[in-house]
């Protein structure tokens, strides 16, 4: 009976082992190549940059925010009765806390926009931890920029960002606690942060090479300053429609001194279109973000 | 006369005592798995990222989800002191010796009649080290921010413990001490290997629960692959726990010692089945819901508990079936095999 035992002891040791070996297998693929390229043209802005802008759309109708249900903590109830989830917020039609970027292109005078170098902004993007939710619920930063987290809320947060490319922290931030200064060296678009006191809290954030990226207002309405002249690439991400949200890109040109248009929409079957400014037309493409865990 | 009868008494309470307490131990256990299972549903075991204490206090302030995560602490410390508890009380005569031998008194040099025999000893102290692996692999856990294999081997070490405790109870219990009715195996198959191989299916499946459940928190989907190895385990697990039942219940009807761990065991794994599509279900809506809600959260809790459940009847079939029964001579198997055309 022994001798029985210990066979099947060892095939459940190798079939677990297994299972375990499959299961990190797909970690392996997500590990990003380093890309703080310290190589390249430093960025020197000329004075007739342009700007991108454009209106999310977001057609059909929007799913109704959903009531959370935030007893665990009374706090959270009292300073904050209305609660509800802020992934599809629309108003009019047009979608907020979208995050749009340029992704790829090339300047007026054939430079790759990935070869050049950007210097890191000094100011520090703010997080706040405010009637137990973020805000902002989406945000921007440069590569090795700071974000300063706040907590307002008189009870206490962690704060847990979940990226792939770059290595995952966990800090908790009890009430009254001084501010969390923290950067990303990757670019990483978009790196979710959760709480998981009050696991209904999400936020994310953008890490972008460049400075040329926007978060869609509550009109829709976003602009991308300090563009040089070029082509571009230009990408929008909304939470939903995939395991990672959803993304969508078009070409975009920009003039110099110019602003070149790059409306968005999301949602049932919608799609968008880049419209004038003079400029190169090409329907969007939806990408389910799967491939990019 | 009346001095042998008092010492049979004496042993039977320190049997009766050592058993009520092993029992207290497992039901903790028991307990603590339902805890446990309450911080993975809720995403709760980095509401503070902080080990050994809480945010640095001891007894934080238990608000949001750090209610479960410190609450499972507090529940796991209660069971480790438990079962330092269990082994005192395993090793009372061996440290009494010890202490007599130091200060040099006469006293017994052979073995307490009642005392637990060296094999029963060892087996509490390895629940000892157990329950400290255990509680360091939760602090790494904690610490390394749930890596899948930590969370995985913390979850298949629980159920191993677990396991362990009601082994302990087994073995203290009256039923196992006064057991005197071996019989031989009937028929090819000897239902003592089928056992033995049913409680290792089941350990594999607790394993591939744990790999799948640690693979994605609620508002993420379930991997596909495990799902369905772990469907098919389900299945295997089903259907070797029913082989064993079938033949313990067909050669040893009138073994309730056998039958009654069977009948329950394969109850219990009908109500697994119950929950683990009820828990697939609810999975599968809750990345749409805002926060971990019920029915997900009780549903999943209870197909981990009622998983150790199943486990633990299963041992409990196993360790019993060894005592009960002992190999035939090789030509009886064969000719009341041929006999009965099994
Ligand atoms: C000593 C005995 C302990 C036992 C028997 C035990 C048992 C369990 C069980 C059964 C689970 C649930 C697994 C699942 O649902 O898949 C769990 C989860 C957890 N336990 Fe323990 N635990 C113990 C000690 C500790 C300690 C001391 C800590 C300290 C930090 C800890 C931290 C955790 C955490 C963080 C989780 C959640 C893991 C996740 O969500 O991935 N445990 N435990
Ligand atoms: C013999 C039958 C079964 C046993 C012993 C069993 C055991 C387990 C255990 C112990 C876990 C959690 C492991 C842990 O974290 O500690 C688990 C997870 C799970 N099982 Fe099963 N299971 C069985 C059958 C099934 C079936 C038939 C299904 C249905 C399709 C199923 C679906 C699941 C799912 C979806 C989870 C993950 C739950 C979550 O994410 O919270 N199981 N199983």
């Amino acid at each position: 009976m022994f001798k029985q035992m210990k066979g099947w002891f060892a095939l459940t040791v190798i079939l677990s082992l297994l299972a375990l070996g499959s299961s990190c297998g797909n970690k392996a693929t997500n590990e990003a190549t380093p890309e703080t390229a310290t190589t390249g043209t430093p960025f020197t802005p000329t004075g007739k940059e342009g700007t991108v802008t454009g209106v999310i759309a977001y057609t059909g109708a929007a799913p109704a925010p959903k009531k959370i249900d935030s007893s665990a903590d009374p706090v959270c109830g009292q300073s904050n009765p209305n609660l509800s989830t802020e992934d599809t917020v629309v108003k009019d039609g047009k979608l907020a806390n979208a995050f749009v970027y340029v992704k790829d292109g090339t300047t007026a005078d054939g430079k790759k926009i990935a070869d050049y170098t950007f210097a890191t902004p000094t100011d520090a993007v703010a997080l706040d931890q405010k009637g137990c939710h973020y805000v902002p619920h989406v945000l921007g930063v440069q590569v090795n920029q700071k974000v300063k987290i706040t907590n307002s809320d008189p009870t206490q947060h962690n704060i847990h960002p979940t990226p792939k490319s770059n290595p995952e922290w966990n800090q908790t931030q009890p009430n009254g606690a001084p501010p969390i200064e923290k950067t990303f060296a990757r670019a990483e678009v978009l790196v979710p942060v959760k709480c998981n006191q009050h696991p209904w809290m999400k936020s994310y954030i953008g890490v972008v090479k460049h400075p040329f990226f926007a978060v869609s207002a509550e009109d829709g309405t976003f602009t991308i300053k300090g563009v040089p002249a070029g082509t571009y690439t230009v990408a929008a991400w909304f939470e939903k429609g995939g395991p990672n949200g959803t993304e969508k890109t078009m070409q975009v040109t920009v003039p110099a001194s110019g602003s070149g248009k790059a409306d968005f929409a999301f949602g049932e079957a919608a799609t968008a279109t880049s419209r004038p400014g003079g400029l190169q037309m090409m329907p969007a493409i939806e990408v389910p973000m799967i491939a990019r865990h | 006369m009346s001095s042998i009868k008092n010492r049979k008494s004496a042993i039977k309470n320190m049997q009766r005592g050592l058993h009520r307490f092993a029992l207290l131990v497992a039901g903790a256990t028991f307990f603590l798995i339902i805890a446990g299972a309450l911080v993975t549903s809720h995403d709760a075991g980095l509401a503070t990222e902080d080990w050994p204490l809480s945010n640095g206090q001891v007894f934080p302030e238990m608000v949001g989800n750090l209610f479960w995560e410190h609450g499972h602490r507090m529940v796991a410390t209660t069971v480790g002191l438990l079962t330092i508890g269990l082994v005192i009380l395993l090793y009372r005569w061996v440290f009494l010796r010890f202490v007599k031998r130091l200060l040099g008194m006469q006293g017994h040099t052979s073995l307490h009649p009642g005392e637990p025999p060296q094999w029963l000893r060892r087996l509490g102290l390895i629940a000892l080290v157990g329950v400290i692996v255990q509680g360091l692999l939760g602090g790494l856990t904690v610490k390394l921010m749930l890596p899948l294999w930590v969370s995985t081997a913390h979850a298949t070490l629980a159920q191993l413990f677990f396991c362990t405790t009601v082994a302990l109870a087994v073995f203290t219990s009256k039923s196992w001490v006064q057991y005197d009715l071996t019989v031989e195996e009937k028929g090819t198959l000897p239902i003592r290997y089928v056992c033995a191989a049913a409680s290792a299916t089941i350990l594999l499946q607790l394993v591939l629960g744990a790999t799948l459940r640690h693979s994605a928190t609620w508002d993420k989907h379930l991997p596909t692959e495990l799902l369905v190895a772990h469907i098919v385990g389900a299945i295997a697990v089903a259907l070797i726990l029913a082989t064993a039942t079938f033949l313990i219940l067909r050669r040893h009807p009138e073994v309730k010692f056998l039958t009654r761990p069977a009948t329950i065991a394969m109850a219990l794994v009908g109500l697994q089945l119950l929950l683990g599509v009820a828990a697939y279900l609810t999975r599968l809506k809750s990345p749409d819901d805002p926060q971990p809600l019920h029915p997900m959260v009780g549903i999943t809790v209870a197909h981990v508990a009622c998983g150790a459940l199943v486990f633990a009847t299963t041992i409990v079939m196993t360790l019993r079936a060894s005592r009960a029964l002992r190999s035939a001579p090789s030509w009886v198997t064969g000719e009341v095999a041929a006999s009965r055309g099994i």
